[in-house]
């Protein structure tokens, strides 16, 4: 299933149809925008947007991807828990789309911090009380050079491999078949098993 | 696993062109990302200088300046990772990690940057000196009885005059300390590691304005702990880290905002309720709310039609 010319499936249960079964989908284009937006900033270096206004835009796309980002992902959640998506063996592929999510919040966090910006400097020192008080004061939010590791190497990276086996377990094991009509059983029609 | 009973299998296969579908969410995404940055672009607030605090507010300057000196700055009194204070210290773990960030604020922040400024301008050197020869005692009782006449302090000519009294080197030692942040080159004097060419770290920088002038800044009121802040950006009408809005509610929440650990423990909630959320499929009850909602029947409402 998982070979390249099986890895996109030809069709799909009749149930999922339409914008709640793009979300994902939308979710996941965002992260390729974020990543090739990301990659021309980090060939710039983290200030370029200060002082050129081609960087500027490419950081703007990069901001707004991010909201995108979130947005979709959080309308992807509220669909997959509406519909009880770990049911049938797929509590996994829940469980690792929830990890993508937390780490994608200090991935997201770390991208404003090197910003240099206003937001930067009050966030960076009002978010290390948290941290060192958590006994995770090795994470230095006022170390610029830090925050900039994390952000273009060790949390996309992390994310990346979490969304990948994500997708790669709806992949093996399909989008979650509704609840069973209790309130009106419908009549037998072709079964897939 | 669950219960084959939660899932239907009476369903059928249509074909789905899974490229289109893949690329159509993948334009959607572009344009409206384009759009928007080309509408919108970048919501970006300058940051507070060194300098800009320096010329905007001496006297404050130099309050801060004098509680780096003696010890009840904010970070002068932090305690670890920084130094061993007790001003900041909200849990054991926090004492456990230990001073892995070590800054002593009276000499990073005040005694060595005055030392850098006096290699160019000798006239601070004597000063310097003084302050530094003086015992703990002495430098302290200075210190102490300074902090009264310098807060209805006045600044005349460049800089903050005060009324007399035994103030030793202070006053001097703080105006100095005032030119060199006024000059512009206190964050290169802070921002300090002879043993490599690169500038990464520049937690001193940032640290040495955590305090007043950030928190008193009326361009930072918004983004606040008690104000949703979490969640705000920088410039009004923008986007901000909304997905943070459960933290920051629970931020909000009486007792957590009364504790003196309000950060550990608004993080460590925050975490309950992710993992609430993480461990759905095995948290009995709870892994079966979706079906008492029953919104999966509007979601589902054309298969259910059939």
């Amino acid at each position: 299933m998982l070979a390249v010319d099986t890895w996109l499936p030809t069709e799909m249960p009749e149930y999922a149809k339409g914008f709640m079964y793009m979300l994902g989908s939308l979710t996941a284009s965002s992260f390729v925008v974020l990543v090739v937006s990301g990659i021309l900033l980090a060939m710039n270096g983290p200030a370029a947007w200060s002082h050129n206004p081609a960087m500027r835009f490419v950081a703007a796309t990069h901001f707004w991807a991010v909201q995108a980002f979130f947005f979709f992902m959080m309308l992807h959640l509220w669909r997959v828990f509406l519909t009880g998506a770990w049911r049938g063996g797929r509590r996994l592929t829940w469980l690792l789309g929830a990890a993508a999510f937390l780490v994608a919040i200090p991935t997201a966090f770390t991208g404003f911090l090197i910003n240099g910006d206003l937001y930067s400097q009050w966030n960076a020192v009002q978010a290390k009380d948290g941290l060192n008080a958590m006994g995770l004061a090795w994470v230095n939010l006022t170390n610029a050079g830090q925050m900039l590791g994390l952000h273009v190497a060790v949390l996309p990276l992390t994310l990346s491999v979490l969304i990948g086996l994500h997708i790669t377990l709806v992949r093996l094991k399909g989008v979650v078949p509704p609840y069973p009509d209790t309130k009106a059983p419908s009549p037998p029609r072709k079964g897939h098993s | 696993m669950s219960a084959p009973a939660d899932v239907t299998r009476d369903y059928a296969l249509v074909p789905e062109d899974f490229v289109k579908h893949l690329v159509s969410t993948l334009v959607v995404v572009v344009a409206v990302v384009l759009l928007a940055s080309l509408l919108f672009s970048l919501p970006e607030k300058p940051p507070l200088t060194i300098k800009e605090y320096a010329t905007m507010h001496p006297v404050s300057f130099e309050l801060m300046a004098l509680r780096a000196l003696d010890g009840t700055g904010d970070i002068a009194n932090y305690g670890p990772p920084y130094n061993h204070g007790q001003g900041s210290v909200e849990s054991p773990l926090q004492r456990q990690v230990g001073i892995i960030h070590p800054i002593n604020a009276q000499s990073d922040f005040i005694l060595k940057p005055v030392g850098m400024a006096s290699e160019i301008n000798p006239s601070v050197k004597g000063t310097l000196t003084r302050f530094e020869t003086a015992d703990a005692r002495r430098r302290s009782g200075w210190e102490s009885s300074y902090g009264p006449a310098l807060s209805k302090g006045t600044y005349v000519h460049g800089s903050v005059l005060t009324s007399k009294g035994k103030f030793g080197p202070v006053p001097a030692l703080l105006n100095d300390t005032l030119h060199l942040a006024q000059s512009g080159l206190m964050s290169g004097a802070l921002i300090r590691n002879p043993a490599v060419i690169t500038r990464f770290n520049n937690q001193n920088y940032l640290l040495f304005l955590q305090g007043a002038p950030l928190q008193t800044n009326p361009a930072t009121q918004a983004m606040a702990g008690p104000n949703w802040g979490l969640i705000h950006p920088a410039i009004n009408g923008y986007p901000g880290a909304w997905w943070m809005t459960i933290p920051t509610w629970i931020y909000q929440w009486p007792f957590v905002a009364a504790a003196r650990a309000s950060d550990a423990l608004a993080l460590s909630l925050g975490l309950l309720f992710w993992l609430t959320l993480a461990l759905t499929p095995w948290i009995p009850g709870w892994n079966r709310l979706p079906r008492y909602l029953g919104i999966y029947r509007v979601i589902w409402r054309s298969f259910y039609r059939k």
